[in-house]
């Protein structure tokens, strides 16, 4: 080497001073790069919404997928689309995380003969698929959920040109027996769309409608069927039958709690009635309703003779009734008979072809959906007939009972393939796993309803090593050369779906989400042999002394939304449990078994035991334990125990695994099947309870005014636009409540002169049914992070919006020792309210004084403003705000709770809070923000609507206004102005000037007058 | 009532003695000082270790997040506002001792006035750590300070965490004088007695003391000076840490009977730490002729009186909640009573308010070890009614949906239990260090004791 010369001498050093620089940083700096190429529709800082369509169950909503610099961080509802008009379910909310799911599969992975997983290549893992299925013939098996029409198409083809012995389609809570009880009593093996907006008399038969769905719609029109202002007599009167008091039933005027699995019973005792009043001929069905006179259905339902009569009278006399049929829970093993019953109950009153529409939709091949199938397949499978299984779009091995014998028919496949784009208990069973893309990354397209077809778009491009299911199918095809290859269509999956839209304006559509036509209404006949059912009570198995009532839960489903932490955080709208399982029991059953809430009961069936604590309430039959689906899974980031430590345990129990396999009339999975014997094991599980009473104490909140109360009220109450004398509001409705001065206020004092706003809310209890979806929305809109079981547990969630359940009017109760669930519901009684608590943005704010370092301030528009950086955490505010929506950051949950990638998702319009700060609602300030600088560039001041907050936008029932008190014409102003009667402020005695106005919920006496 | 006559000959005490170089007086109360048993080093080592646990525990905290002490929604101060409230209470012994009685000349004072000074200034000291350990940012908490700043930046001083930071730095500055004040004359009789690092400590810190008329003269009106700027502060102290509560509208706390209730409060529990840390150091030193059960006494007077206001307070609290017809405030009170925290209400009245009782009679009032379990009891329950106030409060406020419930936690019980560690280590070094009784005072009650003997004799 030759010497150091001048040159060589100065870049050691500066190698040497580099790296010892270097060296002294913990991290390496982070660089902002420009685009070099600027993408022409992004500029950065605005945000560019796609049309897509919600992949999170079959409802197929429509999507506005928010992106950021090319990333989507925010999903809501398409206005444009038909089934959800803008709106989004708390579950539609929550799937963006499927995208940034932690847990992902990011490249294609192999098993190798250790029993690992190894990540291989595209092409060696199709390759491999293709000499599989090669050799396989017609051994290999599809098995898959729903995947949209032309993927589903895809499939099919797929499975046929590869000659595989079968392409089965099966979704968990399909609702078989509905699909029979139509072509039975109808002749066409389709599921009806039940209208509610224009109904007046609802007999819901445990449809769970508002949790079920679909969605959005029945919610909005559940709505509309009783707006106030439309409606002053109240609107639909809605009977709900069920054994307990779910977040639907609570919306309904009355709530039968028959005997589990006599609804279709009910329902021909109900048309009888309803004949009978109406005078009319009961026809075909004379023989049949024969048997079903009110006093027998009494004594087999539970109900009273007298209620069956009287609900019979009014069906018949209402202008435009409809019964809707029982849900998944209630599918017992006569659940095909009880559908048609129910069908034969909407004739009766009139009801097909008018709130009830079946249109013939084109059936898919492959989509045949029917449990039965499932059954032979796992015959096939043990029988050793299957040597490769193809799974896609479902996780079999959870969601099909433990009885149906499908985890040890799975061990004796020799190759099982998952397309799971993240682990599930299926995927982590299969010798190659091929991850699919996530909703978010895919073409695709649905088809939900007759004449609406909506488009999937990808708004980004796959995170990992990952591709559509399509894409790999077709891929595979082509690895397998010859016929194979030639049967498949050319290009890529995407091509497939352009020529699939063929004769639609591809770049309209996909623009506006879809091809959005009337549903063509065909009229339906009765079959001839319609009247040819058997309705009795369903047999269950067992001897236990209660019957299982296992039903879905409202926001996981089916166990699918398990593993998205904001379905885990978002509390249970009934129990208001997060992250666990329950058995809901009766308060007389917990008092005999010596139970409390959170102790461990054993349920016991002849199938299987499980534990699992214990939630006594009112709102339940004494002979039913109620548990909701969709919890124990043992795979999953959130779905199992992983993301507490505890990889491979379960979290909560999975009840299915208790459940028999068997089936209904149709051959469709039943789940109201088992009796169970229950029994304490003397431990105690601490709950993660968010709320553990629903005694209002005769406080403001969540008030309710009766129909009479308000017909009288007139204009006796108060709204806070009006300023003057001091007026005494009647606060209507409850029992012995202590009439109280409210003095009126005008609200717009609270901003400063010079401001042209002073932002406010208007919430219409009598719209909210507490389904939760805008506190999905508002958690992902403002960077909230959940926080766990643990954190629910020591009660500190971060959601700055939480849905409040109260019952009635009580106050007296006061439990001493541990805190139980003090509960006022009482079996057959509906009166419960669900009130959204936000920030109130106070006038007077009492946690303004409070803070030594004016961290929170009154801002000029009349906001309760929050700067961070200047919160030293002294958590006065917190103390002194009477409405308790402040939220402190108690850990780093920035940094611990947004394990990567799922930090890609934050909204980059909202700060992300540190350890130690106190943070709370802002009203959407950012959207506020947004909006002024495009109405500040057009010179104009901020219109009506321009600035929704994320809560307001995806409520599908429109309870939530926001706008500008300041502006006469806002909605919000006239909404409050025009139900001047139920407007109140929550808490007003404490003299706080909210923005907030609540509007009360109305008590539909009775009948529904 | 006149005070017992001393045990011992007065000039026998003033005076060397012949077999001695020194006084009685100088020796007895000097003599605390010498020599460390290993009694002494291993509770002073136990505080310290407890103290370094403590500030384990708080690094931690500080790293992780409050998330790990107790708190739970809607309860969002905890233990250490309890414990920062029961140490401010503490507190104030010492100036009551040291400034009003001095105002009011009772003389019974002077045996125990160092020590309750002492105390003030160390109890001051532990609550001062609170406000740190509670702030979730403790490294910006210097933002609750009025320093100018580019930003243009300043303070609320609506908030009464502002008047607060006020009035506890104010009464720590002020015990701290009046402590250093008083000691003066002691480290001069102390400095030319000692040897070694002791004799340069004195000497510094005496400031040149030589008895000189002129000094005495100075020294006293700065003490009567002090003791009039003290005074006020006595009852400002507690009414502004009352106010934390009293100004927010938490029902249990929007009450204008606070201020008053909480001096009180703070005086009873003051001295009944007086009693819990002064009973052993009697004994333990025999400093019998000087902290005579008269003293003891006195102070139990004092604890009857304030536990007969704090008792009062109890029931004027439950009236009023009933008399507003809020059914917020009274349901407050009703689970206060009856709820999950009636363990610590009920402890709370009757360490408080109902076992106090017995100090009417004079056999209990001069038993001193029924006086020391009682002020335990006393400490324990002024302990607890922090808790009552500040966590029942905040667990059933205003909307039933969010009631919650709070549990101490592991951090919690550490800090806490090494917040008492912190005082008793400050304690134990100080009694080793300075006259524990001040040695002057005792000396001119004791002259002035003589010339009332010589008085009557004649």
């Amino acid at each position: 080497m030759s010497e150091i010369d001048r040159r060589n001498f100065l870049k050691l050093i500066g190698v040497g001073a580099g790296a010892t620089a270097a060296a002294g940083c913990s991290e390496l700096p982070e660089k902002l790069i420009p685009y070099v190429i600027q993408p022409e529709e992004i500029i950065p800082g605005i945000a560019v919404y796609y049309a897509s369509t919600c992949q999170e169950c079959s409802v197929g909503c429509g999507l506005h997928v928010r992106t950021r610099e090319g990333r989507p961080v925010k999903l809501e509802g398409n206005p444009d689309h038909p089934i959800n008009r803008g709106s989004l379910c708390a579950r539609g909310q929550a799937s963006i995380d499927r995208t940034y799911h932690p847990g992902r599969y990011q490249s294609p992975m192999q098993r190798d003969s250790d029993g690992a997983l190894t990540p291989v290549t595209w092409d060696e893992a199709t390759r491999t698929l293709a000499q599989k299925l090669s050799s396989a013939g017609s051994k290999a098996r599809l098995l898959g959920g729903p995947t949209g029409p032309t993927l589903g198409d895809l499939i099919a083809e797929f499975a046929a040109a590869v000659g595989a012995g079968g392409n089965v389609h099966w979704e968990p809570f399909g609702q078989e027996s509905l699909r029979e009880a139509t072509r039975l009593v109808f002749g066409v093996a389709q599921r009806p769309t039940f209208q509610l907006a224009d109904s007046d008399y609802i007999i819901d038969f445990g449809s769970d409608f508002l949790e079920q769905g679909p969605t959005p719609r029945y919610a909005r029109e559940f709505a509309e069927s009783r707006d106030i202002l439309a409606h002053p007599d109240g609107g639909a009167h809605v009977v709900s039958v069920g054994p307990r008091l779910s977040q639907t039933i609570g919306n309904v005027d009355e709530w039968l709690p028959a005997n589990p699995g006599t609804e279709g019973i009910l329902a021909l005792g109900i048309a009888r009635e309803a004949l009978s009043h109406s005078g009319g001929s009961a026809g075909e069905f004379a023989a049949l309703l024969a048997d079903f006179e009110a006093d027998v259905v009494a004594s087999k339902t539970g109900v009273s003779a007298d209620v069956i009569r009287r609900i019979g009278q009014s069906a018949a006399a209402a202008t435009s009734p409809v019964a809707l049929p029982p849900g998944v829970g209630l599918t017992s093993r006569r659940a095909t008979a009880t559908n048609a019953s129910v069908l034969i109950l909407n004739h009766v009153l009139g009801a097909i072809g008018r709130n009830v529409q079946i249109a013939p939709l084109a059936e898919t091949p492959g989509e045949s959906n029917e449990f039965r199938d499932v059954v032979k397949l796992i015959a096939a499978m043990k029988a050793g007939d299957v040597s490769v299984l193809l799974v896609h779009s479902g996780n079999p091995l959870y969601s099909l009972p433990a009885d149906s014998g499908f985890s040890d028919a799975l061990d004796k496949v020799g190759f099982v393939v998952s397309f799971a784009s993240s682990p599930n208990e299926t995927s982590e069973k299969a010798d190659l796993i091929l991850p699919d893309n996530t909703p978010l990354e895919s073409w695709g397209d649905s088809a939900p309803v007759a004449g609406v077809r909506s488009i999937v778009q990808p708004t980004l491009r796959p995170l990992y090593d990952t591709q559509s299911l399509g894409d790999t199918l077709l891929q595979t095809a082509r690895a397998m050369g010859g016929a194979v290859a030639s049967r498949l269509p050319e290009g890529s999956f995407r091509t497939i779906l352009e020529s699939a839209w063929a004769g639609v304006d591809w770049r309209k559509a996909l623009a506006r989400g879809g091809d959005f036509a009337n549903a063509p209404v065909t009229s339906v006949q009765l079959s001839p042999h319609a009247a040819q059912i058997e309705v009795r009570e369903p047999e269950l198995e067992g001897t236990g002394e209660y019957t299982l009532f296992a039903h879905p839960s409202p926001l996981l489903g089916d166990g699918s939304g398990a593993d998205l932490p904001w379905l885990q955080e978002t509390p249970d709208p009934v129990s208001s449990l997060c992250w666990q399982s329950w058995a809901e029991i009766s308060r007389n059953t917990a008092e005999k078994l010596g139970v409390d809430s959170g102790d461990v009961l054993q349920v016991t069936t002849p199938y299987g035991k499980l534990e699992v604590p214990a939630y006594p309430r009112g709102g339940i039959r004494d002979d039913v334990i109620a548990i909701a689906t969709g919890q124990g899974h043992t795979v999953g980031h959130f779905a199992s125990l992983e993301n507490d430590g505890r990889p491979g345990e379960a979290r909560g129990v999975n009840v299915l695994s208790i459940l028999p396999a068997l089936t209904d009339e149709s051959g469709g999975l039943a789940y109201l099947t088992t009796r169970a014997e229950v029994t304490s094991v003397g431990r105690h599980q601490r709950l993660a309870l968010t709320q553990y009473t629903d005694n209002k104490r005769g406080r403001q909140l969540g008030d309710a005014i009766s129909l009479t109360a308000l017909a009288k009220a007139g204009d006796g109450a108060v709204a806070h636009f009006e300023g003057g004398e001091e007026q005494a509001g009647e606060h209507g409705g409850g029992q012995g409540e202590a009439h109280e001065i409210l003095r009126p206020y005008d609200a717009t004092d609270d901003s400063t002169a010079e401001s042209l706003y002073r932002w406010g809310m208007t919430i219409d209890l009598d719209r909210c049914d507490g389904c939760a979806a805008c506190v999905v929305a508002c958690s992902i809109e403002n960077n909230i992070t959940v926080v766990g079981e643990e954190g629910l547990m020591r009660r500190r969630q971060m959601t700055w919006l939480r849905i409040e359940r109260y019952v009635g009017e009580g106050w007296q109760e006061l439990r001493t020792g541990r805190p139980s669930r003090i509960d006022h519901e009482e079996l057959g009684k509906v009166d419960v309210r669900h009130s959204p608590m936000m920030c109130q943005h106070c006038g007077a704010a009492p946690c303004e004084p409070v803070c030594p370092v004016i961290a929170t301030y009154h801002a000029d528009d009349g906001l309760n403003a929050m700067t961070y950086n200047r919160c030293i955490g002294t958590r006065y505010c917190a103390n002194n705000c009477p409405y308790k929506v402040r939220r402190y950051n108690w850990f780093d949950y920035s940094i611990e709770n947004l394990p990567d990638p799922m930090r890609l998702r934050l909204n980059p319009d909202v700060t992300v809070r540190g350890q130690g700060v106190m943070e709370k609602c802002t009203y959407c300030v950012q959207r506020v923000a947004g909006a002024r600088q495009l109405a500040k560039d057009e010179g104009r001041p901020i219109a009506d609507g321009e600035a929704r907050t994320a809560c307001q936008q995806t409520c599908p029932t429109n309870a939530i206004t926001f706008g500008n008190l300041k502006d006469e014409k806002a909605e919000v102003v006239q909404k409050a102005r025009n139900n001047d009667a139920r407007s109140y402020h929550a808490l007003h005695v404490l003299n706080t000037r909210p923005a907030t106005t609540y509007l009360k919920k109305v008590i539909r006496d009775g009948e529904g007058a | 009532m006149t005070p017992p006559p001393p045990a011992e000959p007065v000039a026998a005490m003033v005076r060397p003695a012949s077999r001695y170089r020194d006084s009685k007086v100088n020796r007895d109360l000097l003599g605390v000082m010498k020599g460390t048993s290993i009694g002494y080093w291993a509770l002073l080592g136990l505080c310290v270790l407890m103290v370094h646990v403590a500030g384990g525990i708080w690094v931690y905290q500080v790293y992780k997040g409050l998330g790990i002490a107790g708190y739970a929604h809607p309860v969002f101060w905890g233990a250490y506002i309890v414990t920062f409230v029961f140490w401010v209470g503490i507190a104030h012994a010492g100036t009551l001792i040291s400034a009003i009685l001095f105002l009011f000349r009772a003389k019974w004072r002077n045996s125990i006035n160092r020590s309750a000074e002492a105390m003030t200034v160390f109890a001051v000291l532990t609550a001062a750590q609170f406000l740190g350990i509670h702030v979730g940012r403790m490294w910006k908490s210097y933002f609750i300070l009025p320093y100018p700043n580019q930003r243009g930046l300043w303070i609320n001083f609506k908030s009464p965490l502002m008047w607060d930071t006020f009035a506890i730095s104010t009464y720590a500055t002020i015990s701290i004088v009046f402590l250093f004040i008083g000691l003066i004359p002691d480290l001069a009789i102390a400095r030319d007695r000692a040897r070694g690092f002791r004799k340069g400590l004195y000497a510094a810190l005496s400031l040149g003391w030589q008895g000189t008329t002129n000094q005495w003269k100075a020294h006293n009106r700065t003490v009567l000076h002090l003791s009039g700027l003290a005074t006020p502060l006595v009852l400002s102290v507690h009414s502004v840490v009352s106010w934390d509560f009293a100004v927010a509208i938490v029902p249990g706390w929007h009450s204008t009977i606070f201020a008053p209730y909480f001096v009180a409060g703070a005086i009873f529990s003051g001295f009944a730490m007086v009693l819990t840390v002064m009973i052993p150091v009697r004994r333990i030193f025999r400093l019998e002729a000087y902290i005579t059960d008269y003293h003891f006494e006195n102070m139990s007077r004092f604890i009857l009186l304030t536990s007969i206001i704090v008792g009062y307070a109890y029931l004027a609290e439950f009236w009023t909640a009933w008399y507003s017809g809020v059914e917020a405030e009274q349901s407050a009170f009703w689970l206060r009573a009856f709820g999950p925290y009636w363990i610590s209400s009920w402890v709370m009245i009757i360490f408080n308010g109902v076992l106090p009782h017995i100090l009417w009679f004079k056999k209990v009032r001069t038993h001193v070890p029924t006086l020391f379990v009682l002020s335990v009891c006393i400490n324990i329950g002024m302990w607890f009614e922090r808790y009552v106030i500040i966590i029942s409060g905040l667990s059933r406020e205003y909307v039933p949906a969010v009631w919650g419930t709070f549990t101490i936690s592991w951090a919690e019980l550490g800090i806490v239990g090494g917040s008492f560690a912190f005082f008793s280590m400050f304690f134990l070094i100080f009694l080793k260090l300075f006259p524990i009784i001040a040695i002057a005072e005792v000396k001119e009650i004791a002259i002035h004791e003589r010339a009332h003997a010589e008085e009557g004799a004649h």
